[in-house]
């Protein structure tokens, strides 16, 4: 695929990681460049390309991590980004990650590459497990029956790194050979034949063109819709018209047979390449026997409780002391910050930006720093493990009630940590019903940028009964997302069902760098975010309570205030009518975090900081309501453009923010005034 | 057969994938194909989870009617 590589300096190479789920290729892409990785890889799912850097010797090479596919076939959006990145063909060599205790399906993969004529390596990762199960693989002889480099590894454990970087460089400008396959005469008389309608058209100079012939027999949807678009319907047809004839008379549907042709040659390559040790029957490993329970009718779903309780507490246990220091470190720093500032003579006025604006408001956020690391540590671990797509299973029989399938929980566990991944996780799910239905409900699961407000509130208002309080409104996200998704797969979609297949991958440790990886990477997001939009939105908030011109701080008179007040009487019913509290919520769409930071800014006025103050304005009933208004109400708008961009759609985009509002709206209201009737917290 | 029909513990040969071009491409994908053995590691009435080789994957009854087997297993 040489043709579309574009200029670049001898010592600079653009290197492609791709191959099967489960295959290693992202503890790869975490051993070849570190944290030299430009685009964030959130736990969960890999759904986007991510590029990195790596180096050796005089060379740079730019890595790009694809997502996990089991075939160019494109099944689903993650795939259809992994297909359309190789078929570009804007790279110079590709690294195909091969599990190597699991040759046979991996090579269908290799295959596919190795026929549309991809320069690439053959990366035989996890050698370790193959060599346990007492795996012989013959390198040389694979080599040259794949006619590609062949080079192990153990990504793992970092071994065989040097080695396969030197293939890389060494093998840049690999022939432009393509691997080609005997499908039997028909077949073969018939590529010949298409591959000579190709040759009229100028496209099929920058393509390889047997393959695109076997593409069309296959009758390829992209392939074929490429065909027309490049020659036009009526000329497109004459091909298809030939195809079809010819299939006619055939014994069995060619795509069928080309399939059957690609297992009988990689079948024969294993038989010449590879030993393995002849066992009848294979001995039931460690993942089957914890399979065996975590999986259990009847287990399953409390052990999933379970877990999640499990890494509930884990969050806040560790994280609550940790949060005290910051805060007191915080508060000192404050206090000691102020009198310097006075004692030498600045303004009160930008003592009091400096103090109430950026420490009370950009401060009062970073303060949740140990809960964030821990959560994303805990889903980081839950997806590396193997676990998440056991949950997935064990979820399957409650999402079927809703029409979706089990799949689809994977996005939900996502969003957690972050509803801009949840979505986006959303593109492992290959029908569009399912995928809409998933994204609707996304914003439901509470994510790590609500966690700061309901411990702030919960603290201050529900000491003794403060984490089950908090685990009450993660409950609650649950419950209405099971309701919502229910109701909309009765109202919005009827009859399409979906497949459901996805693969279990054995149980693994996680491996410490990767997970490193994942924290540093979380925590360094929330600290951009924390610089950025939150310290934008705060100094906004402070200039907002300091206008107009000699008004008192933070006052309902400022333009903050009177805003607040502008917007205060559509909360009113539900218990918190104050005008810091809409103020708060307002702006909290910009980032949830913010509702903390806004109210760290409009109460940083009163004595005995952020928590006296909520104490003096809220009732215990009244922090609930305005708690689940947090938790349900308008996402923010980072899941907002996510929602936009993996639907294309408007529609969709409005429909969410304004169902959440109403939907929050309505909660509130029934738990505040329920409350008030039955006198519980007021 | 249909795989769905056979019993947890069981062991078949697959004879063949049916179903429309999306549902057979992505069995196939996942290494579901004619002369393969496969064996049923559970089957309480949600999806299935069926060993192929060394792989453990997750299929729904829809899925699982679509591949063909026979009980007797695979020759040699």
């Amino acid at each position: 695929m040489a043709l579309n590589k574009r200029e670049r300096k001898n010592t600079e190479l653009k290197v492609a990681l791709a191959g099967n789920p489960n295959s290693g290729k992202t503890t790869m892409f975490n051993e070849l460049t570190g944290s030299r990785q430009h685009v964030g890889n959130w736990p969960g799912v890999t759904v986007e390309k991510k590029t990195g850097r790596a180096f050796y010797q005089d060379y740079s090479l730019e890595v790009i991590d694809l997502p996990g596919t089991y075939s160019l076939g494109a099944y689903s959006e993650d795939e259809v980004v992994a297909r359309d990145f190789l078929t570009a063909g804007d790279y110079d060599v590709v690294l195909n990650i091969i599990n190597s205790a699991n040759l046979d399906r991996n090579l269908y993969f290799t295959v596919q590459l190795l026929e549309m004529g991809v320069d690439l390596i053959a990366v035989l990762n996890m050698a370790d497990e193959a060599e346990k199960k007492g795996i012989k693989i013959d390198k040389n002889k694979l080599s040259q029956l794949l006619g590609t480099p062949v080079v192990e590894t153990v990504a793992s454990r970092g071994r065989g790194i040097d080695n396969l970087l030197e293939q890389t460089v060494q093998n840049r400008d690999l022939s432009e050979a393509s691997l080609k396959i005997n499908y039997g005469s028909d077949i073969e008389d018939l590529i010949s034949e298409v591959v000579e309608m190709l040759k009229q058209y100028d496209f099929s100079q920058q393509i390889n063109q047997r393959w695109a012939a076997v593409k069309l027999i296959e009758h390829d949807p992209e392939a074929v819709k490429l065909l027309e678009r490049e020659v036009g319907a009526s000329k497109a047809k004459k091909i298809k018209s030939l195809i079809a004839e010819r299939e006619l008379k055939a014994e069995d549907d060619f795509d069928n047979v080309i399939i059957d042709k690609k297992y009988e040659f990689i079948n024969k390559v294993i038989a010449e390449s590879v030993q393995r040790p002849t066992a009848d029957e294979e001995p039931e490993n460690v993942s089957d026997k914890i399979d065996a329970v975590v999986t259990n009718k009847y287990l399953g779903i409390p052990i999933f409780m379970a877990v999640m309780w499990a890494i509930f507490k884990f969050t806040f246990t560790l994280g609550d002391p940790l949060i005290g220091y910051i805060e007191t470190f915080f508060e000192i720093a404050g206090g000691w910050i102020g009198t310097q500032l006075l004692e030498i003579g600045v303004s009160p006025l930008i003592s009091s930006f400096i103090t109430d604006g950026i420490i009370g408001g950009v401060g009062s956020v970073l303060v949740f720093i140990p809960n964030i690391f821990l959560l994303f540590l805990a889903i980081g671990v839950l997806e590396d493990s193997g676990y998440m797509s056991r949950a997935a299973y064990v979820m399957d029989k409650v999402m079927s009630k809703l029409g979706l399938h089990g799949k689809s929980f994977i996005p939900m566990i996502v969003g957690f940590g972050c509803n801009v991944p949840g979505v986006m996780a959303t593109r492992t799910l290959d029908s569009k019903r399912d995928r809409i239905i998933s994204i609707l409900i996304n914003p439901l699961m509470s994510c790590s940028a609500r966690l700061p407000v309901y411990v702030v509130f919960a603290g201050a208002l529900f000491s003794s009964h403060a984490s089950t309080v908090v685990f009450s409104l993660y409950l609650m996200g649950i419950v209405m997302a099971v309701i919502m998704a229910g109701i909309f797969n009765k109202i919005l979609f009827k009859g399409e069902r979906s497949h459901f297949v996805m693969e279990l991958p054995p149980y693994r440790f996680p491996t410490l760098k990767g997970v490193i990886i994942h924290m540093w990477e979380k925590v360094g997001a929330f600290l951009k975010k924390a610089g950025t939009i939150i310290f934008s939105v705060v100094v906004l908030i402070w200039v907002l309570a300091n206008l107009p011109l000699g008004v008192e701080y933070a006052s309902a008179e400022s333009f903050i205030g009177q805003f607040g007040q502008l917007v205060a009487p559509i909360f009113a019913p539900l218990g918190f009518g104050s005008w810091q509290a809409a103020a708060s919520l307002v702006f909290g769409i910009l980032a949830k975090e913010v509702v903390v930071g806004t109210l760290g800014v409009v109460y940083a006025a009163g004595e005995g900081g952020l928590r006296t103050a909520l104490l003096a304005n809220f009732t215990p009933l009244a922090a609930y309501s305005f708690l689940t208004m947090v938790l349900l109400y308008t996402p923010c708008i980072a899941t907002l453009g996510a929602i936009k961009s993996e639907t294309q759609s408007w529609k969709w985009t409005l429909i969410t923010a304004s169902y959440l509002f109403v939907l929050a709206w309505i909660t509130a209201f029934v738990i505040y005034q329920g409350g008030m009737l039955l006198g519980i917290g007021v | 057969m249909p795989l769905a029909m056979l019993r947890q513990g069981e062991t078949a040969c697959i004879k063949e994938i049916v179903g429309g071009r999306t549902a057979r491409g992505k069995l196939t994908d996942m290494g579901f194909v004619s002369g393969k053995t496969v064996k049923i590691h559970r089957s309480s009435g949600g999806p299935l989870i069926v060993g192929l080789g060394d792989n453990r994957i997750a299929l729904g009854r829809g899925m699982a009617h679509k591949v063909i087997v026979d009980n007797k297993g695979c020759e040699n």
